[in-house]
């Protein structure tokens, strides 16, 4: 009987995976628990065992693929068995570029919350607006955390086709039909299909069709040397798109070398999050932007006076009068998907912590509840596990807003892009010896300039005003500190 | 003050055709040269050493010439007579130089050239009249030289290249510190008239830059054919020269020779420069760096050949001279070919261009090697010139033509069809659909070739074929 290998799903927030690559050829044979594939989630690189034993009769994910979570990529079974058809549902980048909207995968409006929403929220605000809240793998589980999900779980378990329906979305390019004549003149040719007809059967691709679309773009015109042909061969270079300063310019080894160098790479995992919870939050949510400076030098001065072991960081004062004032300004602690607004009770104090390779947005649970000191403890725990890629999901969802401090990056002032599911998020610059007045002098004090951009749709100026400039009041009322420590 | 488009200071190999590409170009020229046109290739390098070759190489050919049925009764040599031959070609190419200089319109200046600021030199000749010039750009040719260590005493029995080609007569004896290339050249022109020579060499090979392959055949050849005593691995210590020679020791083995001549490098001329009247300072080994037009960090000075470091080969800094003065007057990005021959005039002959196998290694780069053995080449057999081989080394994916060596008689000849294929992209199933001619040495790229994808007609198969 032919069996379904389908992509695992190796954690709660996990959608979809690429497939990197292939441990078994087409017709090899495939002992039960040898490794078959290699995927690639979020973060992390995982050998996946096979459950069956059998031959591998047919590959349906390419390497460097992406599908959803559950969908086939393989199927084993004995030799010369019957496969069944996998009909490729419209791949979830390709309707992503028709449509120009976020791509949805199967049961997004069920799918666990968006690790950058309010917890619980995302299911709901995918089902009426699928722009704000596309579930994704978002910010996920580092290596270890998964590595752990597959070592307790039954590998069965993971590799069984449980509620798969035989509809998966499998994410490939539309494949139009060649003629092996045809494809072996495009190989020969270091030609891609794309840009030609098929005349065959049901649009197929021929021979004819190809020396047709080789003599319009006069290919035989070209000089290419024979090395720079059998480098575009070898590495699927379209000989008629690599660029050349004039027509007649011979092609050369380098300029192959070039083009292979540019062909556009997939994004990390990291960053396609990132492009479409940003893309998405920027172009739906009418940012505006409110700054003011905030003079530190008393706190500054008297932080530097306290002993180094019970001295917050310059952060956990900003997270904690951000806590403090958004307990008095709550709409700056809410959400909105433009039809309903969502008043959060509680303050979760997303920060954003820069990566190597991206971003991720740690989340401070109940900071308003926290002393100074537990949530300076906090906000660094969390900050150095971001670093080592130890947050787990849960540590990452449900903030209800975000501060983003850029103070150790020598910046003048910046804007921060709202997280999706949050109306606000506070943008901290440097802190500088700036000339200002004060009783009619002029003193040299250390001015901290911090924009907050809002949502319009839920916040209005005089509430963002209002709101930063309480942060700005917290923060240079000593007193107010002295007492915390 | 004399104002001119571009003044060239020297007239080597890097610096003379710098001026007469400029001068082609449109643009007036100066050229500046202290001591003789053409620089050290055409007086003190490559060309007198080639000429005294190719007397010390027809020597040796005729004493082994009864192996083809002819003898030469009473071959001998007259060193004098040589060196007046060496002088002469030497004069001649010189005139050849100072013509197409002229014939060009490219006024030359003898003297030592200075900064006095970015853009002006000051010419000095023999310490008294000095004469200004001026240029919005100036190409810095002025090469290099061969000294002798410090660590080595001062003495008449100790000379370095320069000194060792105006000798009046070759001594019994040699020792050569330095198996480079004009160590190694130069103790096989000795060897061949006779002379019993001995290399040291600090590292653990001569010709270290060449692949272990033709090390090795060049080493067998020099130490049988030649008889050169070839100490390695180890370096020359406790050396005394006196009036009868030097004297040294090479690990436990004492060494003892009318000569030693010190071939262990050259090192850039920026002294005489003054380059602190510009905001131009060489590098900390004492080069000039420049890009690959041959520009420097400071606008408009340019510096070519040897001053730049690489490869140190009078066709390098030719190519080099003649990007630089296209940029300079055109501002036009000619493209820097990275396929530079070497060749080697020792016995045998050893050229080598683009990837060896040795630096493909070290660059972790996959390539596949075919070689031919000229022992298998019927014009090789006819000429009883069978020792050696070529080789390509190939890109194991595309096949593409990376690199090539040969090693054996004509060697140095035989590599411009390899530069040649390398330069043009071809790949190994091109060139060896490329019919070479019948019977020739240069068959053996043609086999080498076939080699690569293992069907060599004129060599046995290495494998066993199917079925057997």
């Amino acid at each position: 009987m032919v069996q379904t290998v389908i992509m695992p799903k190796l954690g709660q927030t996990v959608e979809e995976s690429t497939l990197v690559k292939w441990r078994k050829c087409a017709g090899e044979v495939v002992a039960k628990g040898e490794i078959l594939f290699e995927i690639e989630t979020d973060k992390a690189v995982l050998e996946i065992e096979s459950f069956f034993e059998g031959t591998l009769l047919k590959i349906i994910v390419a390497e460097g693929e992406t599908v959803p979570v559950m969908a086939p990529v393989a199927f084993i079974g004995s030799p010369g068995e019957p496969i069944p058809e996998v009909k490729p549902a419209p791949a979830l980048r390709s309707a992503l570029a028709k449509e120009g909207l976020p791509a949805i995968a199967p049961g997004a409006t069920a799918g666990p919350s968006s690790p950058l929403c309010p917890s619980g929220f995302a299911g709901q605000a995918a089902a009426r607006s699928p722009t704000v809240a596309k579930p994704s793998a978002a910010i996920v589980p580092a290596a270890p955390v998964l590595r752990s999900a597959l070592a307790k779980e039954d590998p069965s378990s993971l590799l069984r086709p449980s509620g798969f329906a035989g509809q998966a979305v499998v994410c490939r390019p539309s494949s139009v039909p060649i003629s092996p004549r045809a494809r072996r003149l495009l190989r020969e040719s270091a030609i891609s299909a794309e840009r030609i007809t098929g005349t065959g059967p049901g649009g197929r691709i021929i021979e004819k069709d190809v020396q047709a679309y080789l003599e319009a773009q006069r290919y035989a015109e070209l000089k290419i040397t024979p090395a720079a042909l059998a480098l575009a061969r070898e590495n699927g270079i379209d000989i008629l798109t690599v660029p050349r300063a004039a027509a007649q310019e011979r092609i050369t080894v380098e300029m192959i070398h070039q083009a292979i160098a540019e062909k556009p790479k997939p994004l990390s995992k990291m960053r396609q999050v990132i492009a479409q919870r940003l893309t998405a939050s920027f172009t739906s949510t009418p940012h505006f932007y409110v700054t003011v400076a905030v003079d530190m030098t008393d706190l500054l001065a008297w932080r530097g006076k306290l002993k180094k072991e019970e001295r917050p960081s310059v952060t956990a004062f900003i997270l904690k009068a951000v806590a403090l004032a958004l307990k008095e300004w709550p709409a700056l602690n809410s959400s909105t998907d433009g039809r309903t607004a969502r008043w959060h009770s509680r303050v979760h104090l997303g920060l954003a912590v820069a990566l190597k390779e991206g971003l991720v947005v740690p989340v401070i649970r109940d900071a308003e509840d926290l002393p100074l000191a537990e949530l300076n403890a906090r906000a660094d725990n969390l900050a150095a596990k971001a670093r080592e890629g130890k947050l787990t999901p849960a540590e990452m969802t449900g903030s209800t807003f975000t501060v983003t401090n850029m103070g150790m990056l020598d910046v003048d002032h910046f804007t921060g892009i709202i997280n999706p599911g949050e109306s606000a998020i506070l943008a901290v610059a440097s802190t500088r010896p700036t000339p200002v007045a004060r009783a009619g002098m002029i003193e040299i004090r250390s001015m901290m300039n911090m924009t907050l951009s809002a949502d319009h749709r839920l916040v209005d100026g005089a509430c963002a005003a209002g709101f930063v400039n309480r942060v700005k009041s917290i923060l240079q009322d000593l007193e107010l500190w002295k007492s915390m420590i | 003050m004399e104002k001119y488009d571009l003044i060239v200071i020297g007239a080597g190999p890097g610096g003379y055709p710098a001026a007469i590409r400029a001068a082609q170009l449109g643009a007036a020229v100066a050229i500046v040269e202290r001591e003789a046109l053409g620089g050290t290739c055409l007086n003190f390098g490559c060309i007198p050493t080639k000429t005294l070759i190719a007397g010390a190489a027809l020597f040796r050919q005729m004493r082994s010439a009864p192996a083809l049925g002819v003898s030469v009764e009473k071959a001998a040599f007259d060193y004098t007579a040589m060196l007046e031959h060496k002088r002469q070609v030497v004069e001649q190419l010189r005139g050849g130089v100072a013509q197409l200089l002229k014939a060009h319109g490219v006024t030359v200046f003898e003297g030592t050239a200075s900064f006095m600021a970015r853009k002006r030199l000051t010419i000095q000749r023999g310490g008294k009249e000095s004469t200004a010039l001026e240029a919005s750009r100036i190409i810095i040719a002025s090469g290099s030289t061969a000294s002798l260590p410090a660590f080595l005493p001062k003495a008449a029995a100790i000379v370095e290249s320069r000194a060792f080609l105006d000798l009046p007569r070759l001594p019994a004896r040699l020792i050569v510190l330095g198996g480079g290339v004009i160590g190694c050249e130069l103790a096989c022109l000795a060897a061949q008239l006779g002379v019993q020579v001995t290399i040291v060499e600090i590292l653990e090979d001569i010709l270290a830059m060449l692949d272990a392959d033709l090390r090795a055949e060049a080493r067998r050849a020099m130490e049988t054919q030649l008889k050169i005593r070839i100490l390695t691995g180890k370096p020359l210590e406790q050396i005394k020269a006196g009036a009868q020679g030097v004297k040294g020791r090479v690990g436990d083995e004492p060494v003892e020779a009318e000569l030693l001549l010190a071939a262990v490098g050259r090192q850039p001329v920026t002294q005489t420069l003054a380059l602190d009247k510009t905001e131009l300072r060489p590098n900390e080994k004492g080069y000039i760096d420049v890009g690959p037009t041959g520009q420097t960090k400071v606008a408009g000075l340019y510096a070519v050949g040897d001053v730049t470091g690489g490869p140190q080969l009078a066709h390098a800094a030719t190519a080099q001279g003649l990007i630089a003065a296209e940029h300079a007057i055109k501002a036009s990005l000619p493209r820097r070919s990275q396929v530079v021959p070497s060749c080697f005039f020792t016995v045998p002959e050893i050229a080598a261009v683009g990837l060896s196998e040795q630096e493909a290694r070290r660059q972790n780069r996959a390539v596949k090697v075919g070689k031919f053995n000229f022992s298998a080449l019927g014009r090789a057999v006819a000429s009883g010139e069978t020792k050696g081989f070529v080789k390509w080394i190939v890109d194991a994916a595309t096949y593409q033509l990376l690199g090539a060596s040969a090693i054996g008689a004509h060697a140095t000849e035989l590599i411009a069809t390899a530069g040649t294929a390398i330069q043009a992209e071809l790949t190994a199933a091109e060139f060896a659909q490329t019919i070479q001619a019948h019977p020739t040495l240069a068959e053996a790229w043609m086999e080498a070739a076939h080699a690569v994808h293992g069907k060599c007609i004129h060599a046995p198969p290495r494998r066993a074929p199917p079925g057997k």
